[in-house]
């Protein structure tokens, strides 16, 4: 989709899922780290525990389909080098505090003079300007002041996150579809532009329009745990959680009907059940007894069973259901697996063959999906400084001075 | 000139995953139009169904709210004429986007196979829970389904309590993103090319792709991730605090010994900060709970918004725990022009959201909020697809437009 293409990825963490979208679409990106590779970025959990920046599995995973330079942006041989790589890019993709490029002498402004066709994308908590655009964010505080963190957890405990980065996970395709709407435009106009995107007002859209009803009825949501709505939508099953919605609707009535039929060949549905009228239920009308008369039914038979045996019959009978799955019981997924969304990558220099999820989609034409895996810190000086005319000898003064 | 204007999408399906998509375009100018029925509508339309709503299938907020920009046709699919008009809206379409489940389609004989041989340059995206191929393809689930199958439930909460998962459906709005950028990425390619393509988006596997680094360290390791409350193994103090009044908080991240003595000097530089099992990370991270408790007595006695911005001049990362009201309020998202008011037929003034991408050329703009079901069966019919109003009332008498 995007063969030929040409992102130049100085991303920090918030923004390596942009550009490696954009890599596993076919774009060729050249991820731009510090000397001796981004130590913050690199983080730990370690490949067998071994604390060494090649083997930051967040790195790993979150960095396919890219090569890798190394540049100091810090110095002025640095930011020459940058301004010069700039001018033979498409995109230019940037997770600094809003200003620090420019300070640097390779802000938008000035590169697009030498490229009138960049796309500039930044990526940044808050946005390019205003109130709040110098705070410092990530992604606990990003997603507490875009509204998910109030509303996520129980009344009797304080307000949580999730505990892998979903500030990161939102903002990361939100970016690359706003570089992509740029290239549209230039497409037309023949120019680059500035693509501003702000990580906090990403979380807003999880909250389902929940600001705008609030601004209709003023009635605040409340942490509610493992209820949506009025009704359970967590349940207990004999070894752990399952999603189900004891809701109502043209869409959800067979498959509340297909589950009582279910409870009933397991003896487990009481007499009232067996002759619920289903065809009117409405979940928004129900008196608080009723609703507890038929979450105490469905609950008692969740948890009589495993998640595997209710998942099996959710498929089989169309029921609503889902097992809360773990990382390992993901990797085991019978719908996953079938259309192969895993891909096993060889790291023969760490000694080990990882799986990470492939793409994200499939195209009638292919073209998405892992290309190569993540570069080793500068992996591709020579071949992309040499697009700049640098040869070898020069590389090696430069990173003797600590440019490259 | 609006960035997608003259780009044509017509959308089937319901509610979110899959409208959300096209608002990207439908608030830069392209022209979408939306093919539901009163016979089947689409079920956010009836998310409100209550006796105290007096407008029926128009007056239901999360729809409204969610599909501003959109015009809206009426068609029963049950009948053959109705997938005849259908069909010649996908002949004035430049792009497809459904989220029905997948046999769908195929029953109307609108599958892309089909589509292809009448319209070889079409871009056709179809989107729902687990993709079109597989033996759970026709699994019913919602995006509540959603977030239990890909590991989000497993992930948000407490580990000595339910599976719960970030606030909202997270398939419903993480894989509309996916969506808005393959259609672009589809319609930039055909440019080029003059090539269509069909894309097969399951919203789970976009979850599960977002969630690299999860299955890469169980891979490495078989390392289970599971919910931590607001723990991070890189920052202490990492975590949500109480604030003074009622359900207020702060969040609060720690990840350098610097920040940490700047945090102390902003609590007055007690003695108990002082003592040097604190001075490192590793120490934090040990004594966190005792940290947790010492600071929460700190941070209860301010407001947070106050507290916030004064730890952030300090230079320590902070913010209030915003809740719906704040979010109103924010001076941020306000300078954003985050949220833009429309006046709706029937609802009245209502508060319309942008997304997080603004463009250097210009705006999204809010012209006219989500539609009445049918709203625009003549305006689309007629000058869309030409057909004469004697045709139209037709097709009104015959129930094919309802």
């Amino acid at each position: 989709m995007f063969d030929g293409l040409r992102v130049l990825d100085l991303s920090e963490e918030p923004g390596w899922l942009t550009g490696k979208i954009l890599g596993d679409l076919g774009a060729d990106v050249v991820k731009v780290e510090p000397p001796g590779g981004d130590r913050v970025g690199r983080r730990g959990p370690f490949l067998a525990g071994q604390e060494d920046p090649e083997r930051s599995l967040p790195w790993l995973a979150l960095n396919t389909s890219k090569r890798g330079i190394t540049l100091d942006c810090k110095k002025e041989d640095g930011q020459r080098l940058l301004r010069q790589l700039a001018a033979k890019f498409d995109v230019l993709l940037e997770t600094f505090a809003p200003g620090q490029m420019a300070r640097w002498g390779v802000g938008f402004e000035i590169l697009r003079q030498a490229n009138p066709r960049l796309v500039y994308c930044a990526v940044t908590p808050f946005g390019q300007t205003g109130p709040y655009s110098k705070w410092r964010a990530h992604d606990l505080v990003v997603t507490a002041m875009g509204g998910n963190v109030a509303v996520t957890g129980f009344p009797d405990r304080p307000p949580v996150r999730c505990t892998m980065p979903t500030a990161y996970f939102h903002a990361g395709p939100e970016a690359a579809t706003g570089i992509a709407m740029a290239l549209w435009a230039r497409e037309e106009t023949g120019r680059g532009q500035l693509v501003d995107v702000s990580m906090q007002e990403c979380q807003l859209s999880t909250l389902m329009t929940g600001p705008g009803q609030y601004a209709q009825h003023h009635r605040l949501a409340g942490r509610n745990g493992a209820v949506l709505g009025r009704t359970r939508e967590i349940w207990k099953a004999r070894d752990g959680w399952v999603s189900f919605g004891l809701r109502g609707g043209q869409a959800r009535i067979p498959n509340l009907v297909a589950t009582v039929e279910y409870m009933a060949e397991n003896d487990m549905a009481p007499e009232w059940l067996r002759k619920y009228d289903w065809s009117e239920y409405n979940h928004n009308t129900l008196s608080d007894a009723e609703i507890e008369r038929l979450e105490g039914a469905f609950g008692a038979f969740f948890a009589s069973k495993t998640r595997r045996e209710l998942y099996e019959q959710a498929v089989e009978r169309r029921i609503m259901l889902a097992p809360c799955n773990d990382a390992k019981e993901i990797s085991e997924q019978p719908q996953l697996r079938f259309r192969e969304l895993f891909i096993s990558i060889e790291y023969p220099e760490l000694g080990a063959t990882l799986e990470h999820p492939v793409a994200f989609a499939k195209s009638s034409i292919g073209g998405i999906g892992i290309r190569s895996r993540a570069p080793r810190i500068g992996e591709h000086n020579a071949e992309i400084y040499a697009e700049i005319g640098i040869d070898a000898a020069e590389l090696e003064a430069l990173a003797d001075q600590g440019v490259v | 000139m609006a960035l997608f204007e003259g780009v044509k999408i017509l959308e089937l399906g319901a509610g979110a995953a899959g409208p959300v998509a096209t608002r990207y375009f439908a608030d830069h100018g392209a022209t979408v139009v939306r093919v539901e029925s009163s016979k089947r509508p689409d079920f956010l339309r009836m998310v409100h169904f209550t006796p105290d709503n007096p407008h029926g299938l128009d007056g239901a907020p999360m729809f409204v709210l969610m599909n501003p920009n959109k015009r809206s046709v009426s068609v029963n699919m049950s009948l053959p004429e109705g997938v005849e008009v259908v069909r010649r809206l996908i002949d004035w379409a430049d792009v497809v986007s459904e989220n029905f489940s997948p046999k769908a389609m195929t029953k109307w004989g609108l599958d892309y196979e089909s589509l292809r041989a009448r319209k070889p340059e079409l871009v056709m995206v179809s989107s729902c829970l687990f993709g079109q191929t597989g033996p759970q393809r026709m699994y019913p689930g919602f995006g509540g389904q959603g977030a239990a199958i890909s590991g989000f439930n497993h992930l948000a909460g407490w580990p000595d309590r339910e599976a719960i998962g970030p606030y909202g459906t997270i398939t419903d709005s993480l894989s509309p993103r996916y969506v808005a950028l393959l259609i672009t990425g589809a319609l930039l390619h055909r440019r080029r090319t003059g090539e269509g393509q069909y894309i097969d988006v399951s919203q789970i596997e976009t979850a599960v792709y977002s969630l690299s680094e999860m299955m890469v360290r169980f891979s490495a390791e078989a390392e289970i991730v599971t919910r931590a409350g607001n723990r991070d193994e890189n920052a202490a103090p990492h975590g949500v605090y109480p604030c003074r009044g009622e359900d207020r908080w702060i969040a609060l991240a720690i990840w350098s010994n610097e920040e940490w003595r700047l945090l102390r000097r902003q609590m007055g530089d007690p003695p108990f900060g002082q003592e040097p099992r604190f001075d490192t990370l590793a120490g934090r991270l040990e004594h966190r709970d005792e940290l947790d408790a010492y600071i929460g007595r700190f941070t209860s006695e301010h407001e947070p918004h106050e507290l916030a911005r004064t730890l952030q001049e300090a230079g320590i990362e902070a913010g209030a725990v915003q809740n719906f009201d704040d979010l109103l309020k924010d001076p941020q998202l306000a300078h954003r022009g985050h949220f833009q008011t429309l006046c709706h037929s029937k609802l009245g003034e209502m508060s319309f959201e942008n997304y997080g991408i603004r463009l250097g050329d210009g705006p999204p703009e809010m012209r006219i909020p989500g539609p009445n079901l049918g709203e625009h069966n003549d305006e689309i019919l007629g000058d869309l697809l030409g057909y004469t109003p004697e045709e139209i009332g037709q097709l009104v008498a015959a129930e094919v437009l309802v």
